[in-house]
């Protein structure tokens, strides 16, 4: 296993090689620059040139993408150019905060989709099978920026049981914490636990249509351990594998949910640096964002042929 | 999925004929006539600006349907090839997979704004978002299933017999694959109108005036807790729309698993 | 009740009840608070959608003026009123008859919040740090005029002036005094050092700015507050769920429609500011055909239903206007600002008369400014009632500003510039859409540039008004840029919090203010 690991990190370097070149790149071609952001509303050429070469932009594209590097590798990763404060500062801080949401999320995320994915799946009832398809549906077709509202709406400014927005860290009180936490994670999780239960259901399903299943049930054997020891572990492969996914669009998603509940995390991080031009921070941050994901993915590989040998390529 | 069916056509029909039904332009103004809630002469009221809210949510479905209609299967068609490509070596898998990964690691969102502002913002940009982001999508779920049917019975059977690899790929392996991806692609289809309301939210999506459904969402959001018949339009309609086409992929799916 | 004026003086009530009488103040007055003294003690949680920029604040951008007032001193503030400037860290001052030299007394008990006394070395600094253009002020021209900055003790600065200004003052207005020796350490946003009455203790960059009370400040017993935590809140929905759930005391930059709510809320006190600096218009690039007619620019200045605007876009919070300048500017005449009222009948005249009777162009926006996007509708569609069609072009700021500044925006934009409720002469020297030389129009006139210097040099008050007349005249009839709505920051607070006050750059002071 960790041998299929360790194969995997020439190819990770390549393509956080050419993420960073893309990422380089398109910053590049997008007009504006963080020299004209600074500048302000009212700026005239003079100034936006003069702060542009202090800002070190005008020296030749190659040597600005080798200085970029050349800060990661060493750890020196400079100063933000809009927000003023230190690269490594903001990174570590939005990430945790990041982390937080989306742990969260996708904690709150699996719990829902298991529930909602095995009585889906095995119930008879229609009302109960009507209540699952509603609820998938309604919480997958509703866009966070809609649910989100609608949530601080009733919770914060209707019952005033909960904070609207910002965020508390769990230095101050576990309590305070998870009332920040909340509501950000639920419209977060929402979406993706749709999803989930639907495949898994689907999932569950189609295993618990196969010939073996059918033996077993014949067999007399307990329905519980039916479903925890065989169809269950067959559902998993796709499910994880749309797991993954659905890590990779809850990143995404909490661009939009940070904005929302005003939740200091790399989503609205990396938003708000990418409008302003921010370079050496939106670079910084995309590169974060694209080895986290490969992380995310080897994982997710790993375990997927962990659970179905099929899978391995390698043999 | 016959219910399902009917919604996404009423839907998809409304928006065709809407010019026949709209009472009023959509980017008709009334001075005056701001934030209206529902009449007679406006069943959805008016928006902020004075303009009918139904005209604009007609019009705005047909936004919706080219962008899932267009950008959708161009990606199923790419991503599937892809996914199906990757296994036939290592190196192309490898290198497929962590192309896939480069694109999944991009916030949709930035993704868009990237594209938008190198191309101009836009129905072509809404377009090309929805494409690049659903090709690794529907790749990993092709790739997957493929592997997953390759050591069946009868796909050994069919190497055995001695059939090409092509024959085997689009005539035993393909069909049986396809389920997941029918539930991605009603998946996708509701997902490509996200993408359009997203882009709308940071402002490279469709440009104002014109209206689409995650433009008039966006314009209503000011308004939720002071006039929610603005928003109620097109929640309804998307709602309606994501509701058919799952219940479209869950028919399909049970129809295709009983073969 | 408000402070209105910066002095420290309270205004009487007779003088309060003339000014309530003007416009666009918004407020809830308590006849009885004037005379009740100030409790002392707590902090003061205040909301704005972005967070400060400390390597701008030498350049004057919004989300810096909730703080940077109350970090910093300037040299002087003016009087709202009649725009004249009172003593700060500038106890008193004397310019010479010929204009070409300015001597300040400067205060000789100020400590930096390091506790390095404030001197003439300061000031001197940061005359010299807001002339290099890397610090992306906007009255860099105004400060060139300094050729020379000499201490004559440690209380005391001798400017020579290579020519006569008339707006010398509104640098003053402007510039911060910060501690010389620790500039990098500003700039980075590590530690800001001034004079003011809180110092700068904690920032979590993104998220919150927290500053603590001065207990050395200058102005005895102040301030009474212990000090005050700035939170970022991006969006404004909650911004204003944060206040009506009691989070922050005070909301600043809500949405026009919110404030306008909030009026008849007595749970809250609304303050719109009354500097209206803020101009919302719409410009036009005069090398674009038929741009580049007068009479076309006119005819779309009648085209535009500013009435319609101010209601709809802002809620009624501002003022329909013609001329970039507010009524408390010396340029300010009733006449003049009420000069192209809404009338599509005479647009279309003046079109047909131009020989443009229909034509299509783009109309750019910035997403980035809230306002801009309705406005810019309504724009298009009075334009479309009038012949003329327009398609919208949608930029995010980065891109905008960047177009605007190289005159490269395709035809007309929707925009905000300030600077109008200062002197004229600065509006039309640093405001780059209307600068002579060079502006985002690319309107070239030499009786404007000759009228521009006039306002400049002119040292006394008959010549200075002869040049405002002339360079309104000469707006008016080119409208390169058409001014559409006069609009001022917005301040929503608990009523416990009291007055606190802002100055005609809208820098917010809250060395008086109390929560009580």
């Amino acid at each position: 296993m960790l041998a299929y690991a360790a194969r995997r990190i020439p190819s990770a370097l390549v393509v956080l090689f050419l993420a960073s070149i893309a990422i380089f790149a398109v910053l590049r071609l997008t007009p504006g620059s963080p020299a004209v952001v600074l500048a302000g509303p009212d700026a005239d050429p003079a100034t936006i040139a003069s702060i542009t070469h202090e800002l070190g932009l005008d020296l030749p594209l190659p040597e600005q993408y080798a200085i970029w590097l050349r800060g990661i590798v060493t750890g020196h990763m400079g100063q933000s150019y809009i927000l003023g404060a230190p690269i490594a500062t903001l990174i570590g801080r939005g990430l945790s905060n990041t982390a937080e949401l989306t742990v969260a999320a996708v904690g709150l995320a699996i719990v829902i989709a298991l529930v909602v994915g095995i009585v889906g799946a095995t119930t008879g009832s229609r009302v109960l099978k009507t209540l699952v398809v509603t609820f998938t549906t309604v919480s997958f077709a509703v866009p966070t920026f809609i649910s989100g509202v609608v949530l601080v709406l009733i919770f914060a400014v209707g019952l005033h049981v909960l904070p609207p927005g910002g965020h508390a860290s769990f230095g101050s009180g576990p309590l305070t914490a998870l009332r920040f936490l909340i509501l950000p994670a639920v419209c977060l999780a929402l979406p993706a636990a749709a999803v989930l239960a639907r495949f898994l259901q689907t999932s569950l399903q189609h295993v618990l249509d196969e010939e073996y299943i059918r033996v077993a049930r014949a067999k007399g054997l307990p329905w519980r351990q039916i479903l925890v020891r065989h169809a269950l572990p067959n559902a998993f492969p796709g499910v994880v594998t749309v797991l993954g996914i659905q890590f990779g669009q809850l990143l995404g998603g909490a661009v939009i949910v940070e904005a929302i509940f005003a939740w200091p995390g790399l989503g609205q991080l990396i938003l708000q640096s990418f409008v302003s031009r921010d370079y050496l921070l939106v670079q910084d941050l995309v590169l974060l964002s694209v080895t986290v994901f490969i992380v995310m993915q080897t994982l997710t590989d790993l375990a997927h042929a962990a659970l179905d040998p099929r899978l391995r390529l390698e043999r | 999925m016959r219910l399902g069916a009917v919604f996404v056509a009423l839907i998809v029909l409304a928006g065709i004929v809407a010019p026949l039904i709209a009472r009023q332009d959509p980017l008709f103004q009334t001075a005056g006539a701001s934030l209206l809630p529902l009449s007679a002469a406006h069943p959805l009221g008016t928006d902020d600006l004075g303009r009918d809210l139904l005209s604009r949510v007609l019009y705005g479905i047909r936004v919706d349907v080219i962008v899932s209609v267009i950008g959708v299967p161009i990606s199923a068609v790419i991503g599937t090839l892809l996914g199906l490509a990757g296994p036939s070596s290592r190196y192309t898998d490898i290198a497929i997979q962590r192309g896939f990964d480069v694109i999944l690691a991009f916030p949709i969102l930035i993704l868009g704004i990237a594209i938008a502002s190198v191309t101009n913002a836009g129905l072509p940009a809404i377009v090309a978002t929805v494409v690049i982001a659903n090709v690794p999508i529907f790749g990993r779920l092709a790739r997957t299933a493929f592997l997953q049917q390759r050591e069946r019975d009868y796909v050994v059977a069919a190497e055995a017999i001695g059939a090409g690899t092509g024959r085997i790929l689009f005539r035993h392996i393909l069909p049986n694959s396809v389920d997941p991806l029918i539930v991605q692609l009603a998946l996708s289809l509701a997902t490509a109108v996200f993408v359009e309301g997203g882009m709308s939210f940071v402002g490279v999506g469709i440009r104002v005036p014109a209206p689409s459904l995650g433009n008039i969402l966006n314009e209503s959001l000011p308004y939720l807790a002071s006039n929610p018949n603005f928003a109620l339009g097109p929640m309804v309609v998307f709602a309606m729309l994501v509701l058919g086409l799952n219940l479209i992929a869950d028919g399909l799916n049970a129809r295709l698993s009983r073969r | 009740m408000m402070n209105r004026s910066t002095s420290g003086v309270r205004t009487t009530r007779a003088q309060m009840i003339s000014l309530l009488g003007g416009a666009a103040v918004a407020g809830f007055v308590a006849p009885g608070t004037a005379l009740a003294a100030p409790k002392r003690g707590g902090v003061v949680h205040m909301a704005q959608v972005a967070d400060v920029i400390p390597s701008g604040l030498f350049g004057q951008n919004f989300p810096n003026t909730a703080v940077g007032g109350l970090i910093y001193n300037t040299l002087t503030a003016y009087d709202h009123r009649t725009l004249e400037p009172k003593p700060q860290l500038a106890k008193a001052w004397h310019v010479a008859p010929d204009g070409l030299s300015v001597t300040l007394d400067l205060r000789t008990d100020v400590k930096f919040h390091s506790g390095r006394p404030f001197t003439s070395a300061d000031v001197i600094f940061c005359i010299k740090n807001i002339q290099d253009p890397a610090r992306g002020s906007q009255l860099r021209s105004t400060a060139a005029v300094i050729g020379d900055a000499s201490a004559a003790g440690p209380a005391q600065v001798k400017l020579r002036l290579e020519h006569p200004v008339s707006n010398l003052f509104d640098l003053f207005e402007i510039m911060f005094i910060v501690d010389r020796e620790t500039l990098p350490d500003m700039l980075s946003g590590k530690n800001l050092i001034g004079t003011g009455a809180f110092t700068w203790k904690q920032w979590n960059p993104g998220d919150s700015l927290t500053l603590a009370r001065n207990p050395n400040y200058w102005k005895p017993g102040r301030p009474y507050l212990d000090g005050v935590e700035l939170r970022v809140i991006p969006q404004t929905q909650a911004l204003l769920a944060a206040l009506q759930a009691g989070q922050i005391e005070i909301a600043l930059g809500l949405a026009p429609k919110d404030v306008a709510a909030l009026r008849s809320n007595k749970s809250f006190q609304t303050l719109v500011s009354d500097t209206h600096g803020a101009s919302f218009y719409v410009g036009c690039n005069v090398e674009v055909k038929p741009l580049d007619k007068p009479q076309v620019r006119q005819a779309i200045s009648y085209a535009i239903d500013r009435e319609r605007i101010l209601k709809e876009v802002f809620s009624g919070l501002g003022v329909a206007t013609s001329t970039p300048w507010p009524a408390s500017s010396p340029a300010y005449d009733k006449g003049e600002a009420a000069r192209y009222h809404y009338d599509p009948e005479r647009a279309k005249a003046l079109l047909k008369a131009a020989g443009a009777e229909k034509f299509e162009t783009t109309l750019a926006l910035n997403s980035g400014l809230g306002p801009g996007s309705p406005m810019a509708q309504i724009v298009q569609f009075n334009l479309q009632q009038v012949g003329i069609t327009t398609t919208t072009a949608s930029f995010d700021a980065a891109q905008f500003i960047k177009k605007l500044a190289g005159g490269t925006l395709p035809g007309l934009w929707v925009n905000v510039h300030g600077f109008g409720q200062l002197h004229p002469a600065t509006l039309v020297t640093s405001a780059f859409p209307f600068a002579a030389a060079k502006n985002a129009s690319n309107f070239q006139d030499p009786a404007y540039v000759a009228a521009v210097n006039r306002a400049w040099t002119a040292t006394n008050e008959r010549d200075q008004r002869a040049a405002y007349r002339q360079i309104t005249e000469i707006l008016l009839q080119n409208e390169f840029v058409i001014d559409c709505v006069l609009t001022s920051p917005s301040y929503v607070n608990v009523p416990a919090l009291r007055d606190y006050t802002y100055n005609m750059f809208d820098y917010l002071n809250f060395e008086d203010a109390s929560l009580g």
